[in-house]
């Protein structure tokens, strides 16, 4: 079982080979970027079949590589915790790590910084397996920190741009917000509990708090401020739709499959202080269900293709928070991954599809590509469907009705949330399409011509554009592949299917508070998702008609492009912080704690002038010090 | 004496013995300075692996001079082990003059048996005797390049402070005599730390501004920026660590079980010592633009941390010290490894400017003497910071809380000059004024071995302590058991 | 108190005899400045030259040699007038010492140090390629 110290370690070897040797040939630090999460991929594997064909009791497992700190009574290993959640989340890490790594040996190529890309991604794969596989919150924090790292990093990846810059660090700044609350949060629980072990956690505080004690919920309330930072979830969400500055395999690695999930995980991770604080599980609900509604109706608008992808991704988190916030633990993991593999597929073929149009982004400026890039269009159809979740793609379909069915039966109020679960299947479907019909139908595609044209291609419009090699169209196909069959792993019983994942994920986290629905409602409630999102594809039809139309332009000014912009939280945001720090930049350019720490370093630099003359090099001075040392020495020792 | 007596000798035994083969190697071979090189080395790891032997039949006291307990081993192992660090960097860097070069090994390995002697004297006859055998050689290995008239100079400036300070000691250990009648340390601390005499005070003052000028603490420390200047990089090392480590656990074995430090006087005295010399060692550092004169500053502030944990006493302080030295030993030896490895036969690699844009020819060298930077500035996840974590932990233990703070302070104060060296290493390369050093020279492999062996150390201490931790309490509590014994 | 007491009044008493003395010579003694009374040998040769030569190191390092092992006899002599009290562990010791000196002197011999004067030169020479 110790092979699961090999999981994290292979990508931080790679990372290091990649790093000390960058001066080495792009194409060696591709093959040693991928060798690593390949041989990463191969252990999570290993690890998983291991720990699938024989189920401990528990089936916690822990392995503890050494013992880093130990402080009184709090100690600080470096241990790593392996249970299905942990074993899940590797898989899903590694595996669409894997193919992504494979697909930007392609993709990246002739990129400048070839190897520098492979370093960051092999660092970022090792801290999210690190933050992963953590069985002690220290440790959790520091992968935590080396994928926010790391994701500042690709994101910026262009850095000649200084509008990519820009994006960088306001990604960083806002996560930043609540990675500060989270490390506020492991103090707390660091002080309070007197423990930094995950499990240990959960077991004390369970004992020692009451239900709904205000501080459980202040704990839980501070990891939450962690998790809704790294998941781009109301009200720090801001940074998402910008980090798609970065490259895509970036985008479909870092900001869709896994960073922005690793929330999802944290609050998985420790349920047992969220079950003690109802209030702060009901307001991750909440969240979840706003952050569905806001950032799914903003995709609606965007004309960015990657843009939509990114709002399409905080909508889908926000599907993962509704089902932490209704206690579907399982459920919200289970969508987690099936999210990661269609949406990860939807990046990559819009990288296709990017790329083979000369870095063109703006939808409207594509069209009619369904014939010219036939297999990107399959895919993206195939990933397009599990977003929708809809037969016969299974993933989506699977996950995303366990967690409307689980609104449905929470028995809050009214049904809310359920009807924000619905509101946002049609929102979905209607984005998506809008996103389908625009990219690939009609004949249109005058601007990919013009573009064509003008980049003086031999090819005509209507002809197929140059077909993506072979180490593209792999990754995508087994990632579509996995679109069409991973649901099958936990299909509705009613159905036919088995919930083999939630069996498994049932041995690591709690049940559902409340027993299923009935065999009858169940069914009842996919034909109603089922029936919402055959609507949501006949919006997104009516809106793509539309912009066929002589004279449209994408919006621009009045409510369309506030949505677009996003709800105008960047302005707010803008107006409330940041005007006011500036300001106070300004008038506090030379205020006195700046003069008192500029002066320590100033006295200290003096000092050291003054102290510096007495090193002259000249033996009788040093040996006058010896003896006034001497004679103080023995002042002070008669005297005292 | 028992047979197993004589094998708890046998790491002291080698270490002479393999030095009279050295000479016989130098004297006879054809190849003189790779038979010497060979010959230093192979009783240098000889002298290591005897240690196995004869940890088992420790402690054990060999007549009056010497007691060979686990700690004067460990301190043997240090000390041993540095050497060797320094021979692999020693290689290239003396190789130019081959034929006059092989004595420096001759020289360092009798400087090692000092160190050795040092560290397991029992009695002032063998303290002293070991300080000249470590100081000695020394003398010629700091003017070991006899072409640079900088290095003459200093030789002698250390032979005659040496000397000053070692009247010093003996007229200390004369008055100290004098009272207690005993050559034995122990009794001499025991009659210290009780209501002791002026006469004994007097004499460990004396002996105080020995053992300080030997450590270079404040204010016994002028001489370090110019010796560690002026001394080829190889002996400089072996001046930062083992001649200095020797002497702190010296101080450590007799002073801190006997509470001289916890108390008295004596304990004010280091503590302001040991403040001064952090601060002296940093300030000093702050503005200096000669790595190995920077270097020189930051140990005064290191040995500034480790009296800091000497005040604090008890087993605790004991441990702190030694396990400060095994993480000063590698991040130094680390650094100075570079140093020598990037040297040429004309010009030492000293300036920081020279190190502009290391990182884009040696990366991996610059990697190395990141790690090392960064050790000795204290940054977790490197042995440095497990370092000062159980200072301060011995430090916050005893209560010295002004200590701890000035400690805290200082390491703040250190962070600047140890990152403009860090930032040096990954700025571009200037165009002009080190036109001379450009192409940078291939490192040559002992010393890269030496600095990469070094700079793991550095990661592994710092990454996993846990064991070589308990290792060394286990070692510390041996003192104060050896020292209840010992009465 | 006494003792010492007197000791001072003696301590006195010379400084200012001697103190005395030099005052008086001072004042009464004869004082002349003339051509001859500054040169080194006021009434000999007119030195050449300045006295600060280089001198061959080789007579420094023969006397060194001499007195190291002089000194090494030293130790033999106190050996040897407590050999039978000090029993086989002194007599390995001793041993031990001797071929330690022995080991310097072959050292030294095979160097080359004690071939000093011109055949050393010409040998230092020789090995260099002159």
């Amino acid at each position: 079982m110790s092979i699961v110290a090999l999981i994290p370690a292979f990508p931080f070897a790679g990372a290091l080979l990649i790093f000390l040797g960058w001066r080495m040939k792009g194409r060696t630090a591709a093959i040693i970027g991928s060798a690593a999460v390949g041989l990463s991929m191969a252990s999570a594997i290993t690890l998983a079949s291991i720990s699938s064909l024989s189920p401990q009791s528990g089936s916690a497992f822990g392995l503890v590589l050494w013992n880093w700190l130990q402080v009184g009574s709090i100690s600080v290993p470096i241990g790593l915790a392996v249970d299905a959640l942990s074993i899940v989340m590797c898989l899903v890490v590694t595996v669409v790590g894997f193919l992504i790594h494979l697909y930007s040996v392609d993709h990246m190529a002739g990129e400048e910084g070839y190897g520098r890309f492979f370093g960051y991604m092999n660092l970022f794969v090792g801290s999210m397996l690190t933050l992963v596989l953590a069985d002690n919150l220290l440790l959790l924090y520091l992968g935590w920190e080396g994928v926010g790292l790391c994701s500042y990093l690709l994101i910026g990846f262009w850095y000649r741009e200084s509008a990519n810059g820009r994006a960088a660090r306001k990604a960083f700044i806002v996560t930043r917000i609540g990675d500060i609350s989270l490390l506020v949060g492991i103090f707390l629980l660091a002080t309070s509990l007197g423990s930094l072990d995950i499990q240990e956690i959960g077991r004390r505080a369970a004992s020692a708090w009451p239900l709904g004690s205000p501080i459980a919920s202040l704990a839980a309330a501070l990891v939450l401020g962690g998790a809704l930072g790294k998941s781009a979830q109301l009200p720090l969400h801001t940074w998402l739709p910008d980090a798609m500055a970065g490259p895509s395999p970036v985008s479909a690695l870092i900001h869709a499959a896994t960073m922005v999930t690793a929330g999802v995980y944290l609050v998985a991770r420790t349920n047992a202080l969220f079950a003690l604080a109802p209030a702060v599980q009901l307001a991750v609900a909440i969240i979840g269900a706003a952050t569905l509604l806001v950032a799914g109706w903003s995709a609606l608008f965007q004309t960015d293709i990657k843009r939509v992808l990114a709002y399409s991704t905080m909508s889908q988190i926000g599907y993962m928070f509704l089902a932490l916030g209704l206690g579907a633990w399982t459920g919200a993991i289970f969508h987690l991954a099936m999210h990661a593999f269609f949406k990860a597929l939807l990046f990559l073929t819009a990288g296709v599809i990017i790329n083979a149009l000369h870095h063109e982004h703006d939808i409207f400026k594509m069209g009619g590509l369904a014939r010219r890039m036939p297999f990107a269009f399959w895919v993206f159809l195939i990933g397009s469907l599990g977003l929708t979740a809809l037969p016969p793609v299974t993933s989506g379909f699977a996950s995303k009705d366990a967690i409307v069915a689980r609104a449905w039966t929470s028995g809050d109020p009214g049904h809310l949330l359920w009807i924000a679960a619905m509101l946002g299947v049609l929102i979905t479907s209607a984005y998506t399409f809008r996103l389908l019909f625009v990219v690939f139908a009609g004949r249109g595609a005058s601007a990919a011509n013009a573009a064509n044209a003008a980049h003086g291609s031999a090819h005509e419009g209507g002809q197929e554009l140059a077909r993506p090699g072979p180490l593209l169209t792999i990754p995508l196909g087994i990632l579509a592949f996995f679109c069409l069959i991973g649901g099958l792993v936990d299909f509705p019983r009613i159905l036919g299917g088995v919930p083999w994942f939630g069996t498994f994920l049932g041995t690591a986290l709690p049940p559902a508070r409340e027993a299923e629905a009935g065999g009858g409602s169940e069914l009842a409630l996919a034909l109603a998702s089922l029936g919402t999102s055959l609507m949501g594809i006949l919006i997104g039809a009516l809106l793509w008609r539309r912009s066929l139309k002589p004279g449209f332009v994408s919006p621009s000014s009045g409510i369309a492009s506030f949505f677009k912009k996003g709800w105008g939280f960047d302005r707010i945001y803008a107006v409330l912080f940041q005007t006011p720090f500036e300001w106070l930049c300004r008038v506090n350019r030379r205020d006195a704690v700046n003069l008192a720490s500029n002066g320590i370093g100033t006295a200290n630099l003096a000092f050291s002038r003054v102290l510096r003359s007495s090193q002259t090099g000249m033996i009788r001075w040093y040996v006058a010090f010896l003896a006034v040392g001497g004679a103080l020495v023995i002042a002070a020792a008669v005297i005292l | 004496m028992s047979a197993s007596g004589y094998l708890g000798l046998l790491p002291l035994a080698i270490l002479a013995g393999s030095a009279i083969l050295v000479l016989f190697g130098l004297a006879f071979a054809r190849q003189r300075y790779e038979t010497a090189f060979a010959l230093s080395m192979a009783g240098l790891v000889a002298a290591l692996a005897s240690l196995f032997f004869a940890w088992t039949g420790a402690p054990q006291r060999f007549t009056a001079l010497l007691v060979l307990d686990h700690f004067a081993y460990l301190s043997m192992a240090l000390s041993i082990g540095a050497t060797i660090v320094v021979e692999f960097m020693s290689f290239a860097y003396f190789r130019a003059r081959r034929e006059e070069n092989g004595e420096f090994y001759f020289l360092l390995q009798l400087a090692c048996l000092g160190c050795a002697v040092l560290a397991s004297s029992s009695s002032f006859a063998s303290f002293f005797l070991g300080l000249e055998l470590l100081s000695t050689p020394l003398f010629t290995l700091i003017g070991y390049r006899r072409e640079r008239e900088a290095g003459l100079r200093s030789a002698f400036m250390y032979l005659i402070l040496a000397g000053v300070s070692s009247a010093f000691l003996l007229f200390g250990m004369a008055l100290v005599y004098l009272e207690t009648g005993s050559l034995d340390i122990t009794t001499a601390a025991r009659a210290a730390s009780g209501s002791a005499s002026f006469t004994v005070l007097a004499g460990l003052a004396l002996m105080t501004v020995g053992i300080g000028f030997k450590l270079a603490v404040a204010p016994f420390h002028v001489w370090t920026p110019d010796i560690y200047d002026a001394a080829p990089a190889p002996a400089t090392a072996f001046i930062a660590t083992a001649s200095k480590g020797a002497m702190a656990i010296l101080l450590v074995r007799f002073f801190a079980p006997a509470g001289i430090a916890g108390a008295g006087p004596f304990a004010w005295i280091f503590a302001a010592i040991a403040g001064i010399s952090m601060f002296t060692g940093n300030i000093l550092a702050l503005r200096e633009g000669n790595l190995k004169r920077l270097l020189a500053y930051s140990s005064i502030a290191h040995l500034g941390y480790i009296l800091v944990a000497f005040v604090a006493s008890g087993n605790q302080g004991s441990a702190a010290v030694s396990f400060y030295l095994v993480a000063y030993f590698v991040s130094n030896l680390a650094a100075f490894a570079a140093v020598a490895g990037l040297s040429t036969n004309e010009a030492e690699a000293d300036s920081i400017e020279h190190y502009r844009g290391l990182a884009k020819g040696h990366p991996w060298a610059a990697a190395a003497l990141t790690a090392s930077l960064l050790s000795l500035a204290g940054l977790p996840l490197t042995a440095g910071f497990m370092g000062k974590f159980v200072i301060f932990e011995a430090g916050a233990g005893a209560f010295l809380w002004v200590l701890v703070v000035i400690l805290a302070v200082n390491s703040t104060i250190s962070i600047f000059y140890y990152l403009r060296v860090v930032s040096a290493l990954y700025r571009p390369a200037s165009e002009a004024g080190t036109g001379s050093m450009s192409p940078r020279p291939a490192m040559p492999a002992l010393a890269a071995i030496a600095l990469a062996a070094m700079a793991i150390a550095i990661i592994v201490i710092g990454a996993m302590p846990g064991s070589l931790m308990a290792f060394i309490r286990e070692v510390a509590r041996d003192i104060a058991s050896n020292a209840a014994a010992a009465l | 108190m006494n003792g010492l007491g007197s000791l001072a009044l003696y301590l006195v008493v010379v400084v200012a005899i001697v103190g005395f003395i030099m005052v008086l010579t001072h004042l009464l003694g004869e004082r002349h400045s003339q051509r001859g009374t500054a040169v080194p040998y006021e009434s000999g040769i007119f030195p050449t030259g300045s006295a600060r030569i280089r001198f061959p190191s080789d007579f420094y390092l023969v006397a060194m040699f001499f007195v190291v092992f002089d000194v090494a006899a030293v130790y033999l002599f106190a050996w040897a007038v407590a050999a039978r009290e000090l029993g086989w562990a002194g007599y390995a010791a001793i041993l031990v010492f001797s071929l330690e000196t022995i080991a310097g002197l072959a050292y030294l011999w095979k160097m080359g140090a004690f071939d000093w004067g011109a055949r050393r030169k010409r040998e230092h020479l020789e090995r260099h390629g002159y």
